[in-house]
């Protein structure tokens, strides 16, 4: 017999307001969610009606504009988070590894200094940077760079540099982590056994900061496929977001059982890209494993 | 060996590339700062230098009232999601592996991540109808109960992870030891648990204000009439032609926050904790 | 005053997205979409208290979002020494929910509904019929805009602002003279391809090539829709770069060439850009939109009297000059013009345009033709993405 305050303390009791609200706030209204898209719209006066359930939201969903809007959401997405990777690899390599540890923290709380503007903000700054007749644009001529004003404002390479930019620290820091918990005597070792530094870094840096790759593609995948502020203000018919069709759905348009089963498209959408990034990675790992008979498991050696 | 004293090629390369991204980072931020210093009508035609913008947003009503909206459901939404992360991160450092409770609540977080934003917002915004009006339970049809709620809910997986990850070294015997001293469950809590979690809980707690701070999608959804947080104000002012106000007003935020961390900064200090634990506990 | 009628509570229109020149410019309707519900019908709505002749001490606006001099708000708060508190919305349709859904229970005094739209308010009972004897200044309106079709005798509204549609465009890009919404077309088609942008609106879309067909802007009829429809989508939406509501945002930046936009909107472009010699304005012939914001009291406000005199306070002749000068639309009352124009305001003609103009000029009206312009649009911003 477990005492009473063993029992009210106990871990699983422990656990137990955070169910609660996880379930309150989170399941149920997201079960709606799912539940509205077998719904319908009755009349122009209401917004869903459930009292006959239906599958046929989703075909209405995938109407050419949403497909395509789909794909070219997806493929902002993908470039954007592989841009990311690009970008964040080498800088956090260089914060973790190459920085003095007295100017690390300084380095890291930079990289952090952006979450601390308006999101929205940020992307407001990208607006005045990229318009035609802006600083950036009258800039580059001076220099000679350009012969023409930049003209990108309102097409989907600026929604492109926009993304990168508003996501780039959620991918530096679980870089960065991993990296730095990798430790320096590893590399080290490689270098000991004659190992170079491009070597050393594909063969044992990369595949230590494997977990920090993963986590952070999932942090910048996941909201950057929902993302829609960032083509509001940057993108223009060309640069359109499948969110923000979405939010159309809810906000004008007033017909939440489309708009569920759109939103029901995007999570599977999710949800599958991502299993197959994760099993595309597994495949991966065993090649590579086999290639150098190296055993890894999770990305760790 | 006289060219050891200059650095490998590599080296250099991966320094230029470090600067490079910190101008990228900083680029858009700059331009916003310094636009707020523009006495024109319109944000992005800098006509002159002054601080009317300054003057102007301070002057304005709504804006103080957005501004003010969003701290107080940042710093709602903090607590809340700091407390029950915080029970939540302790509960699942202690599970035994593989119990289903555990388990469970991990994957139902895990989801929450997972969860686009907007689906977050559009799954809130009829739960709170149902809520506030069918069931009349009224707190739900004030605005800023609804922001903090859904903020909490937005950054309660992430504090509760952390505090897991801080927890899973920590030694299980040292609250056993002072059980068997006669510490009640308080005591231990209090005098063991909390100290070992405490950075933990101080990363949480300061990623969920900076996440509420920062949200724009699921605010305006959820929001109320009365209770618009500044982003969602700029995000409907954004299609109208942009006034200063908003980048001046940003940029006095800006620095409030900065001034704020540079503080816990200091006090963390005190504590013997280190900023770039918390960063590292905070993204991992 | 203690019983009215039953009605329907309404949600928005199917598909309808926005359909005035504000919920184009406030982007998507984000503000204020609270408490839309799904269910009850047939309810009745809470009634207000009747006017008194006392000022109560607080007072609910709820308008489009920076639709007001903040001057003269706070002038307003102290003046009368009234709590006034303003929210803002972005679409008809946020505002119908909000109003229909609280069932005159919202708290809101003023608001402002669009006049195509003033049918769908009144007809269910969301808004109260004004007392004008409470607003001695609506004798001061321009009799151009009392007494519209959409609310005879201003039984529940007054005109709070109005404007036309037209487009601006690069006269070092474009050298002909434009003058007609064909000549928009046929630019967007040559010098201004994929420099073209149009308001993210399906009236004000459609109406582009219904003008150049010679349909009334108002149709329902089928066929003219489709007709109007193969002109958008083949001839112009391929060479439209965005759908954008702020005339003056897109002239500062440069992206574009030629722009659809608002009258008023283009004015502050002018006013705002580097090089106004090089930008042109056009009312384009044969017609185009003429819209009208109006005050409006909610059913079930809990302020009448402070209501009346908020209203009366904004359309009286010594606060129309602050009025306009900073929202940039004309507001309706007598002698603005003359005023404005002593006042030396720049680029007057674009708000206040030629009686020619006005008389050829034809009001939107919400009507079973939306959905069809609704779809119109979706198709043309889906081929403009695809170019």
């Amino acid at each position: 017999m477990i005492p009473l305050r063993n029992r009210i303390f106990g871990p699983a009791a422990l656990s137990f307001p955070t169910w609660a609200y996880v379930i309150f706030f989170f399941v149920i209204p997201v079960a709606m969610v799912f539940f509205f898209s077998f719904g319908y719209k009755p009349d122009i006066y209401t917004a869903v009606a459930t009292d006959e359930l239906s599958f046929d939201r989703f075909p209405e969903a995938l109407n050419p504009a949403f497909v395509s809007t789909f794909f070219a959401t997806l493929r902002i997405s993908l470039l954007g988070t592989f841009i990311c990777l690009l970008i964040a690899l080498p800088f956090a390599y260089w914060i973790a590894v190459k920085i003095s540890p007295a100017r690390r923290s300084l380095a890291l709380a930079l990289v952090m200094v952006p979450f601390w503007t308006n999101f929205l903000v940020r992307t407001l700054g990208w607006q005045i940077i990229l318009s035609p007749t802006g600083f950036f644009s009258e800039g580059l001529m001076a220099l000679g760079l350009t012969q023409e004003r930049i003209d990108i404002l309102y097409t989907h390479t600026a929604v492109q540099i926009g993304v990168v930019y508003n996501y780039l620290p959620l991918m530096i820091l679980p870089l960065f982590v991993a990296i730095d918990r990798s430790g320096t005597k590893l590399r080290e070792a490689s270098y000991d056994l004659g190992a170079n530094k491009v070597k050393t870094f594909f063969k044992v840096t990369l595949p230590m900061a494997m977990p920090g790759v993963i986590s952070g593609c999932l942090l910048v995948f996941i909201p950057l496929n929902g993302d829609y502020i960032t083509a509001t203000v940057l993108g223009g018919a060309s640069g359109s977001m499948i969110g923000q069709l979405i939010a159309e759905q809810f906000n004008s348009a007033q017909n939440w059982a489309l708009g569920s089963a759109m939103a029901v498209v995007l999570i599977a959408s999710t949800v599958v890209v991502v299993g197959l990034g994760f099993a595309l990675l597994k495949i991966g790992q065993l090649i590579a494993a086999k290639a150098n008979s190296i055993p890894i498991s999770n990305g760790r050696a | 060996m006289a060219h050891t004293i200059r650095k490998p090629l590599t080296d250099r390369l991966l320094s230029a590339w470090g600067i490079l991204v910190f101008i990228y980072l900083f680029l858009p931020i700059a331009v916003i700062v310094a636009y707020s210093f523009n006495n024109g009508k319109v944000l992005a035609n800098f006509s002159e230098f002054g601080f009317n913008a300054y003057a102007n947003g301070l002057d304005n009503d709504v804006i103080v009232a957005t501004v003010f909206t969003s701290l107080q459901a940042a710093v709602g939404s903090a607590i809340v999601a700091t407390i029950f992360g915080t029970i939540g991160g302790v509960a699942l450092a202690r599970a035994k592996r593989g119990v289903w409770w555990a388990v469970g609540l991990t994957v139902v977080l895990g989801a929450t991540l997972f969860t686009p934003e907007i689906v977050d917002g559009i799954a809130f915004l009829p739960w709170f109808v149902t809520l506030g009006v069918d069931w009349g339970l009224t707190p739900f049809n004030d605005g800023l109960v609804r922001l903090i709620v859904s903020h909490a809910m937005f950054s309660m997986a992430v504090v509760t992870f952390i505090i897991r990850a801080r927890m899973a070294g920590m030694n299980q015997q040292l609250e056993e030891a002072a059980a068997d001293l006669g510490a009640n469950a308080w005591q231990r809590f209090r005098d063991i648990t909390l100290p070992i979690a405490a950075p933990g809980i101080f990363a949480g707690a300061l990623m969920s204000f900076t996440l509420s701070l920062d949200n724009t999608i699921l605010s305006s959804f959820v929001q109320l009439p009365g209770s618009t947080p500044w982003p969602v104000y700029i995000f409907a002012a954004v299609k109208v032609a942009l006034r200063p106000e908003i980048a001046a007003i940003s940029t006095l935020m800006f620095l409030l926050t900065l001034i704020a961390l540079g503080v816990c900064a200091l006090a963390l200090r005190k504590t013997g904790g280190s900023s770039t634990e918390i960063i590292k506990t905070m993204a991992g | 005053m203690s019983e009215r009628s039953p009605i329907s509570v309404l949600a928005p229109h199917s598909k309808v997205e926005r359909i005035t020149r504000r919920a184009a410019l406030a982007g998507f309707g984000v503000l204020g979409l609270g408490a839309l519900t799904a269910c009850g019908r047939n309810t009745s709505m809470a009634a207000s208290p009747a006017t008194d002749g006392e000022l109560e001490s607080k007072l609910n606006l709820y308008t489009w979002g920076d639709y007001d001099s903040p001057d003269l708000l706070e002038k307003f708060r102290d003046d009368f020494d009234v709590l006034l508190q303003v929210d803002s919305y972005g679409s008809n349709e946020e505002l119908i929910a909000k109003l229909s859904s609280s069932r005159g229970t919202s708290g809101y005094d003023v608001v402002v509904p669009t006049g195509s739209q003033i049918d769908r308010f009144a007809s269910h009972d969301l808004l109260q019929p004004l007392d004008l004897s409470l607003i001695p200044n609506f004798s001061h309106m321009d009799p151009n805009f009392i007494d519209q079709e959409f609310d005879p005798g201003n039984e529940y509204t007054i005109c709070k602002a109005w404007g036309t549609t037209g487009f601006a465009y690069r006269t070092d890009v474009i050298s002909r003279t434009m003058t007609s919404w064909q000549d928009f077309i046929d630019a967007a088609q040559g010098e201004a391809s994929g420099r073209t942008s149009l308001l993210s609106d399906p009236w004000e879309v459609t109406a582009i090539t219904l003008a150049t067909l010679g349909h009334s802007l108002n149709t329902t009829d089928e066929k003219e829709l489709a007709e109007a429809k193969k002109i958008i989508l083949d001839e112009i939406a391929p060479n439209v770069r965005a759908y954008f509501g702020s005339a003056s945002t897109g002239m500062i930046q440069g992206s574009f060439d030629l722009m659809q936009s608002y009258n008023g909107d283009a004015r502050q472009g002018f006013n705002e850009v580097d090089n106004p010699e090089d930008w042109e304005y056009v009312f384009p012939t044969p017609s185009a939109n003429l819209w009208m914001d109006c005050w409006a009291i909610a059913t079930g406000a809990p302020h009448p009297d402070a209501a009346h005199e908020f209203i009366n306070f904004m359309i009286s002749p010594e606060n129309t000059m602050t009025q306009i000068e900073y929202i940039g639309y004309p507001i309706g009352v007598k002698g603005t013009e003359e005023k404005a124009k002593e006042a030396e305001l720049d680029y007057l003609n674009l708000i206040f345009p030629d009686q020619e103009v006005l008389d050829r000029l034809e009001a939107s009206i919400f009507n079973e033709g939306m959905a069809a312009r609704v779809d119109i649009l979706t198709e043309a911003k889906r081929r403009s993405g695809a170019a």
